[in-house]
């Protein structure tokens, strides 16, 4: 019960900082593939390498083990990819 | 505490300052949940709930029993957040509308009218899910998600994305790239 409440909670920041970011415009996604506005790129980077180190760091200490990393399985990854980024162009989501 | 609430009613934030406040979220929910933030996989689950009831067999195979089953998960509960904590950051910033269609650039290339932009974003959300249940996860889950982990799966998605990302751009915007 108390993992639903750490949910909701999580949650509640997440959306908010995609919307403080603008990333819930239609201009800002799509500009960052014409590269005239890389809030996308920067957004993405900062959050995977903010957590990425705070993650190792706690894994050094011995705090936390790791969930399940998602699955490697490159023909999928890459095809799946692919046609996500057509959507996320047209739709601006 | 001014100067917070001055931030706090801004309505464009710096994406540094949301990357970092993304991070410590990210880094919050394996620490205290053992889970990673998804937004695709949560879709998916409540996709496969109402299929299950309208027509239980055709959804009665690998991808909606396993993979992906179709429960209230931990991830739905992010998702409904996620939803409440966009409405708290548009109500703060005092930008909370319910929109048709208003967003200028996409007007200057497709028109005004209201119907083409629903579609558009119908028919195109449909090929995003797609391709997120075919990566196993979409920019949330398994990029920022799979790639704090330094797994090699977010990377090529990444990858494949802005790849596509860019052609499409390139068709749709052609001369005014």
């Amino acid at each position: 019960m108390i993992n639903y409440i750490i949910a909701l909670f999580l949650g509640v920041f997440f959306g908010f900082s995609l919307n403080k970011a603008g990333l819930t415009k239609y201009h800002k996604i799509v500009n960052v593939f014409r590269f005239t506005d890389m809030a996308v790129l920067q957004f993405m980077m900062t959050s995977l390498v903010v957590a990425m180190s705070g993650l190792y760091v706690l894994r050094g200490l011995g705090m936390i083990k790791f969930p399940n990393v998602p699955a490697t399985y490159i023909a999928g990854n890459l095809v799946g990819g692919l046609i996500f980024g057509v959507g996320m162009a047209l739709t601006g989501f | 505490m001014n100067w917070i609430s001055k931030q706090f009613r801004n309505e464009l934030w710096s994406p540094y300052a949301a990357g970092i406040l993304l991070g410590i979220v990210g880094i919050l929910a394996v620490w205290l949940s053992d889970s990673l933030l998804g937004a695709s996989g949560a879709f998916e689950r409540v996709a496969g709930m109402l299929g299950k009831a309208v027509a239980p067999t055709t959804f009665n195979n690998l991808y909606f029993n396993t993979i992906m089953p179709s429960k209230i998960s931990w991830g739905v509960i992010l998702l409904v957040g996620v939803i409440l904590g966009g409405t708290l950051g548009a109500w703060t910033s005092k930008t909370l509308k319910f929109r048709l269609n208003d967003d200028a650039q996409w007007k200057a290339i497709f028109g005004p009218q209201v119907w083409k932009r629903w579609l558009i974003a119908f028919l195109g959300a449909i090929v995003l899910e797609y391709g997120a249940g075919i990566a196993g996860g979409c920019t949330s889950g398994l990029a920022i998600s799979g790639g704090m982990l330094l797994a090699p799966a977010a990377f090529l998605f990444i990858a494949a994305m802005f790849a596509s990302g860019i052609l499409t751009a390139l068709v749709v915007y052609r001369s005014r790239y």
